[in-house]
């Protein structure tokens, strides 16, 4: 689904220790200086050395996109025995971009030129000869063809060498020159070399918003999002893929007056997220899904105690220790339902880079303003990939919104009921505050209690004090794109994968269908009203989720008793655009039939 | 000679202790404890001790988590966090990570602490996070009605060992020593005096501070840890012992058969506080990490 102006994609793949990632991500960054939107994203094995395959996509535009194409334009091959079964990948006229002098011999078709289609445009280069005459060493191949790029597309190298510069800015000088050496002779090569493809780079955008626009990771926008939400303390355990987001607190929260604290396991992490969310600190963390499920029980702490919490989860495979290094949408129902009793929170899922960003700030504010925990459902697409964004100017995020205790002394109630159902709180080195909180049935004043009719009133406040949330400023609970009014088809979507149904619906629309989308980023309380208005206006609903039950089809459905098409996919990767696409066709032919 | 005892009025006594500001500190919840069980002398000693050190009501929190022992911060008045069984200590790093203003006090039992919590004391203990741990140890699960705990004597016959139970107890001031604690004691019910000393000693220790609290279960446990027994057991430290001295310490917590009570032992280091303000300084200032690098 191509863009208007420019629109390229790289696939650079090699083997472990090939420098694959580091390639890809110098290429990313030195198209985002360049003023190019920029989406990227890695696949790498789960150990750290070894023979696993590593990819590095990289999808350049002047207009706004999504999610990665299905097709490379180019591709990078540091490794044929892990790039051949790619080659398919790279669309007609496009390039393929190979070591032309193998080391060793290779039986028949070990060699990446034995693959590639008439259709496509092979480049054959000595990569090590090249890095070996540059460097004296072979090390800098992943560097040498980044040079070699640029040289064919002419691409400003001035960016790539920047970026090279500040990338190895924390070692010796040499490695910098070196790797400058190594990406000057491969781009003098790609500047000699006849271009046969039809690969076009057009200009960048030079605009304002060209200049306020940064690069980064969802889990690199979660960190801004909390550091502009005023974070105060983050608890964390490492756990692929939300191990950043902790790494990165480290780094940055201090510098801003918070405190992070790597504990001795997820439960201790959440553990203490409550108990300084009770002391009054904004207060977070972050994990996968074996650990929320350790989480669980403390969640349901936090609801009954109604302390806030937020907890950022970015999921992976499952069930168990599953896929740690691929991506999922299964954790919808942990996060939803986990823990005992009737434990309703908050939770909530972005779709994109940007949405990270003002999610993980929101979260605070919802956690703080309705007393409750905030779960978080990023997954490791979105987690790990890169997208130019631009940030508000001014922090959009608001403080103090705790309702606070206004007449402390004997007759205050801690869990009193009102019209909201929030009670004003009393923290800790509060005078006239003092209460205690507890996970056991309790009555207004926090003592506990069992009696019938106190269970059920507290119960009922627990649950609707959360409505305001679908009523919460500033955010978008859900939201519609595409065709208005009646369509054939619609397709509900939550999570990464939106940004490929997003395409796919574009591409419907270009092929004729009456079609529209809709993204559930709150998915509890779940905008029940919102969602059947939409499903009003549709002929059918699709349902595209990363997961094998359909387990937000299945919410759905349960909650509105209205039947949805699932498409679920539990393969690992992000779903492809055209397999949405192929799937909207089909329920728009079937009900023209 | 002995002097002659003096008779002791009822409203003497009330006044005397309605006058010392104690009572400010136990809240109008009364304890649902079983008459005689050795809580009372915890949680009267602890409020003695908040108002001999002058802690305000409003700055104290006692953390809890699931049991008998964990019933007590209702009992107080001051602020509280009755929470999940075994997470005691890592909800009080949390308020402590919060607000080092706050006193914060951890309280449990011997299963909260030492079975399902087990895992979380050598952690609070290594980071010194400046909190005190009490653990009303009864030996036995008193809220589930009298199953074994993890320090029940080895052969005990309960409602979850019919049998006998083969499990040898821990040793839980060894378990202290040798994780770090920058303060580690030993009380009993039985000398309320004694416990009220160390318990405040205990809060008044900066850094993480262990103390171990020999209590009686007068319900589920009438034959191994009663008064009678623990009453001619219980010794106290010899006169000489060194509290600076680790081995010394670790020596006497192995004569589990005559407990003894006292400091065991105590160090002045850097708490997690201190941890994490030298983290701010360097982080704000811009100073390079001091210490080893994992990836040289």
């Amino acid at each position: 689904m191509n863009r208007k102006g420019t629109d390229i994609q790289f696939a650079i793949i090699g083997s472990a220790g090939d420098g694959t990632i580091a390639a890809g991500d110098i290429l990313k960054r030195a198209m985002a200086r360049l003023g190019y939107k920029v989406i990227a994203f890695d696949i790498y094995p789960a150990e750290i050395r070894g023979f696993g395959k590593c990819i590095s996509r990289v999808r350049i535009t002047t207009e706004q996109a999504y999610s990665l194409k299905r097709h490379s334009d180019v591709l990078i091959s540091l490794d044929d025995s892990y790039a051949i079964p790619h080659v398919g990948e790279v669309r007609d006229y496009g390039a393929v971009i190979y070591e032309s002098s193998p080391v060793a011999r290779l039986a028949e078709g070990g060699h990446i030129t034995a693959h590639i289609k008439p259709s496509q445009l092979p480049y054959g280069v000595q990569v090590r000869g090249i890095s070996e005459r540059a460097t004296a060493s072979a090390r800098s191949r992943n560097i040498v063809v980044l040079g070699y790029l640029a040289g064919l597309y002419g691409i400003d190298p001035k960016a790539f060498r920047e970026i090279i510069a500040a990338k190895f800015r924390t070692k010796a000088q040499a490695v910098t020159d070196q790797n400058t050496a190594a990406f000057d002779a491969g781009f003098e090569t790609g500047k000699a070399v006849f271009k046969l493809d039809d690969i076009v780079l057009g200009p960048p955008l030079h605009n304002k918003e060209a200049e306020k626009t940064t690069m980064m990771t969802g889990n690199g926008a979660v960190v801004r999002g909390c550091i502009d939400a005023g974070l105060d303390t983050f608890f964390g355990y490492p756990i692929t893929p939300a191990t950043t987001i902790l790494e990165r607190l480290a780094a940055e929260l201090p510098k801003h007056g918070g405190r992070v604290l790597q504990t001795e396991d997820e439960i201790s992490a959440i553990a203490a997220t409550i108990g300084a969310g009770y002391a009054g600190a904004r207060s977070a963390t972050a994990t996968s899904g074996p650990g929320l499920a350790l989480m669980a029980e403390m969640l349901g702490l936090s609801v009954m105690g109604e302390v806030p919490s937020v907890v950022f989860v970015s999921q992976r495979g499952g069930p168990s220790t599953g896929l740690p290094t691929k991506t999922e949408q299964s954790d919808l129902n942990l996060a939803v339902f986990g823990g005992a009793g009737d434990a309703q929170r908050i939770v909530l899922a972005p779709t994109n880079v940007d949405g990270c960003y003002r999610t993980a700030g929101k979260a605070f504010e919802m956690a703080e303003q309705y007393q409750t925990p905030v779960v978080v459902l990023l997954d490791l697409y979105l987690s790990n990939r890169y997208e130019t964004v631009v940030l508000p100017d001014k922090n959009p995020f608001s403080r103090n919104l705790d309702k606070q205790m206004a007449d402390g002394g004997a007759g205050y109630m801690r869990f009193a009921d009102s019209d909201d159902h929030i009670s004003p709180r009393a923290i800790p080195g509060q005078e006239g505050g003092m209460h205690t909180v507890t996970g056991l049935e309790h009555n207004q004043l926090g003592k506990p209690s069992d009696l019938p009719e106190n269970h059920e009133a507290m119960n009922a406040k627990r649950h609707l004090k959360l409505e305001a949330a679908l009523r919460h400023p500033d955010f978008t609970i859900c939201k519609r794109f595409g065709d208005e009014g009646p369509v054939d088809v619609g397709v509900l979507g939550w999570g990464s994968t939106f940004g490929e149904i997003l395409e796919a619906m574009f591409a419907a629309q270009d092929e004729g269908i009456r079609c529209s989308a809709m993204k559930v980023v709150m998915l509890s309380p779940l905008p029940k009203d919102q969602i059947a208005a939409f499903m009003d206006d549709c002929g059918t609903v699709l349902l595209p989720e990363l997961n094998y039950e359909g387990q937000l089809a299945n919410l759905v459905s349960g909650a509105l008793g209205r039947p949805v098409t699932k498409l679920t996919r539990s393969t690992g990767s992000p779903m492809q655009v055209e397999e949405i696409l192929a799937e909207i066709r089909r329920l728009a032919q079937a009900r023209a039939a | 000679m002995t002097e002659p005892l003096k008779p002791v009025y009822l409203e003497d006594k009330l006044n005397e202790v309605r006058g010392d500001g104690h009572l400010s500190y136990r809240s109008s919840s009364l304890p649902t404890w079983c008459p005689g069980c050795g809580y009372f002398s915890v949680a009267e000693g602890v409020a003695m001790a908040f108002n001999r050190l002058k802690v305000p009501s409003k700055d104290a929190v006692i953390v809890s988590g699931i049991g008998c022992a964990s019933r007590f911060p209702f009992f107080m008045e001051t602020y509280g966090f009755h929470t999940l069984h075994g997470r005691t200590l890592p909800v009080a790093t949390g308020v402590k990570v919060a607000n080092d203003k706050l006193t914060v006090v951890a309280v449990g039992g011997d299963g909260d602490a030492f079975a399902i919590g087990g895992g979380h004391i050598p952690h609070a203990a290594r980071r010194n996070v400046d909190i005190t741990y009490l653990v009303f140890d009864n030996g036995i699960y008193g809220l589930t009605k009298g199953q074994t705990s993890p320090t029940s004597v080895q052969g005990f016959v309960t409602p979850s060992t019919p049998y006998e139970s083969h499990d040898r107890p821990l040793n839980p001031l060894m378990m202290l020593l040798s994780y770090g604690a920058s303060w580690v004691g030993q009380a009993y019910a039985g000398q309320p005096h004694h416990l009220t000393d160390m318990i405040a000693g205990a809060i008044a220790h900066r850094g993480f501070s262990y103390l171990h609290i020999l209590s009686p279960c007068v319900t589920f446990d009438k034959t191994e840890m009663t008064y009678a027994n623990l009453n001619v057991r219980v010794r106290d430290l010899p006169a000489d012992h060194d509290p600076t001295d680790r081995m010394a310490a670790l020596e006497q917590a192995t004569r589990t058969g005559t407990p003894a009570l006292g400091l065991f032992y105590r160090e002045d280091r850097p708490t997690l506080a201190d941890g994490m303000a030298d983290i701010a300084m360097r982080a704000t200032a811009g100073i390079p990490a001091k210490g080893k690098k994992a990836r040289g």
